[in-house]
């Protein structure tokens, strides 16, 4: 179980810039959960904070009910693959094995396991350095895996590995879930994170942007909604009455706030345009997570290099509404 | 979160779960296993013993050589400033060179496992951050305390055939000269761990290790050179022309004692080791 809440990472200099914003999120066990965004969203940073690698600017993250550092026998606990290289190249995976395991008293024993088990053993005794990425992967697992711990992190753990490798990942992280442990995993890949994970987390430019299973996200798919706010409470029941119809759900959510599906943003405003109706916003919500993260990645591209900037392949469904909610 | 699914025999422990976590005896083992199973560690350590013997036993043969030259000639040996006292400072005389290649394993310690990302792995595992730290320190001090130790009595043993040939041989009684060797371990500790505090300040081999040099070798000569009074009154104060007086077989009136020098080299050590733990708990790894 992890749990952060509030948490902000602000990292120094000028100008200051957020890691993180204020992200909540609860991570249960029994299930994969995966933390899904582009790079450079904030996944790394949040789970180094869960990890007490970094100090979280605000906020507070516990791991099975207390901050990570706080536990007697961290490994026990928690394991993590953070980064694939985090181990000294010129040291051998035994012995790198071998030292992680003295922390905890972790006895001989179980390094052979976690060697038989992500399947180092012809290279255990050669030096890290000269390891494939793939094995540098599956040596960061072994060692996440050393303490038998309750909840497992792992920072895009695919990254890398051949296709034989993604499926063990999907496999063992399935199988430690029905364990029922803990376990987060990170990528930047949504085709990934739908074959792998039970529950997503999507995280853009430091915020959370959705919180759900799988299954709801699926349902949600192609169900866009629109919030509608109107000048006051007779607007928006005269709106309502005149959107109404078929394949159309409208939710009263107080006086003069409604949410609409099935209804294209620019027809409401039509609507309303029609009816003299003051719209004071016209937003439209997650029309599906793969719009939602597509329209973030896109915003990063734009960011980093422009050269997308234009985007005519962009489907008007999706600019369209991105428009409206802009200009309300 | 039943116990039995923690059993499971794809991914958990057989046995019952071993129970206890970490402490200062567990990080200290670790970390004892992490500086063993390193090459550079044991090619360091050799080098190390190299320089001392190495060079002690040059030194010693120089010395004797121009002894016998100063016999033969009917000169006073004196005159020259050679003296068959500089023999005995010969068992320690290559710890300019051991400072610094033992200072680098030092530097090297700590500096490359935020180079390799080793230490994201070292603080996950040891989250309080200190106890990792200071088991580095305990394990270099007394590696370079042993080495110090050995190395100058291994130069010692081996200068006495090299100078039997010269009739120079000397023995352990001369005055200070065991304590002298025995000190150079305390020397070679302490410099090993400001080097250590050192590269866990800089984070970065290379910065650490110029660093180490500048202050342990260029900062004494080049301020040597400057002729102002409160700099020629701070030298003595410099953490190795300090610990110099830790070897010393005679100090001068005026000097730092025997035990003032190795506390003023002992308070470089602290005050970096110090500042080293400070960042480390409150910086991000």
């Amino acid at each position: 179980m992890i749990e952060a809440r509030g948490l902000v990472k602000v990292y120094g200099g000028k100008p200051q810039k957020y890691a993180v914003q204020d992200i909540s999120f609860t991570v249960r066990p029994g299930k994969v959960t995966g933390f899904l965004g582009p790079n450079g969203a904030g996944k790394s940073t949040t789970m180094r904070m869960i990890m007490g690698l970094d100090d979280p600017t605000a906020g507070r993250v516990t791991v099975n009910g207390r901050p990570y550092a706080q536990h007697k026998a961290p490994l026990r606990e928690v394991g993590a693959l953070l980064d694939a290289k985090a181990v000294h190249t010129s040291r051998s995976a035994w012995h790198h094995l071998r030292a992680m395991a003295a922390t905890h008293g972790i006895p001989q024993q179980r390094i052979h396991e976690v060697i038989e088990l992500t399947g180092l053993g012809p290279v255990a005794t050669k030096r890290v350095g000269g390891f494939s990425l793939g094995m540098g992967q599956r040596l960061g697992i072994a060692a996440a895996l050393l303490g038998d711990p309750q909840t497992v992190i792992l920072d895009e753990p695919v990254n890398g590995l051949d296709p034989e490798g993604v499926l063990w990942v999907r496999n063992l992280a399935r199988s430690l879930a029905a364990e029922g442990r803990t376990v987060f995993l990170s990528s930047h890949l949504m085709s990934e994170m739908a074959q792998t994970a039970d529950h997503l987390i999507v995280i853009g430019r430091g915020r959370i942007i959705a919180d759900a299973s799988i299954q709801e996200i699926l349902d949600g798919q192609g169900r866009a909604r629109t919030r509608v706010r109107t000048g006051g409470p007779e607007g928006a029941q005269l709106l309502g009455r005149v959107l109404a119809g078929p394949g159309v759900s409208i939710e009263a959510r107080e006086g003069c706030l409604l949410e609409v599906s099935g209804v294209e943003p620019r027809a409401i405003a039509q609507a309303a345009l029609e009816q003299q109706v003051l719209v004071c916003e016209l937003t439209p919500l997650q029309a599906s997570l793969e719009e939602a993260y597509l329209d973030l990645t896109r915003d990063e591209v734009e960011y980093h290099s422009g050269a997308l900037a234009g985007r005519p392949d962009a489907p008007d469904d999706v600019a369209a509404p991105a428009a409206a909610g802009r200009q309300s | 979160m039943s116990t039995t699914a923690l059993q499971s025999p794809r991914t958990g422990m057989k046995a019952a779960r071993p129970a206890g976590g970490v402490n200062f005896l567990r990080a200290l083992h670790a970390e004892w296993i992490k500086f063993t199973t390193l090459r550079s560690t044991w090619i360091l350590l050799a080098t190390t013993l190299a320089a001392m013997v190495g060079i002690g036993l040059l030194g010693a043969w120089g010395v004797a050589t121009a002894l016998e030259q100063a016999a033969d000639s009917g000169r006073d040996p004196g005159a020259d400033g050679v003296r068959p006292q500089l023999l005995y400072l010969m068992p320690t005389g290559g710890i300019d060179f051991a400072q610094l290649i033992i200072g680098s394993l030092g530097v090297l310690l700590i500096a490359s496992e935020y180079s390799t990302g080793m230490i994201r792995s070292t603080m996950t595992a040891v989250p309080d951050r200190l106890s990792p730290l200071f088991a580095k320190a305990l394990v270099i001090a007394a590696v370079a305390a042993v080495t110090g130790i050995v190395s100058s009595f291994a130069t010692y043993f081996l200068m006495q055939p090299v100078l039997a040939g010269y009739g120079q041989e000397f023995g352990l009684e001369v005055e200070n000269l065991v304590p002298s060797m025995l000190l150079s371990g305390a020397y070679l500790a302490l410099a090993s761990l400001t080097a250590l505090a050192l590269g866990s300040l800089l984070r970065n081999s290379a910065g650490g290790i110029v660093t180490l040099v500048a202050l342990f070798l260029v900062l004494p000569t080049v301020l040597g050179l400057i002729q102002l009074d409160w700099i020629q009154d701070a030298l003595p104060y410099l953490p190795s022309n300090a610990g110099r007086q830790l070897l010393a077989l005679e100090i001068a009136g005026g000097d730092l004692t025997r035990l003032q020098g190795g506390l003023v080299m002992a308070a470089w050590s602290a005050v970096l080791l110090a500042a080293a733990a400070v960042v480390t708990k409150v910086r991000d790894v």
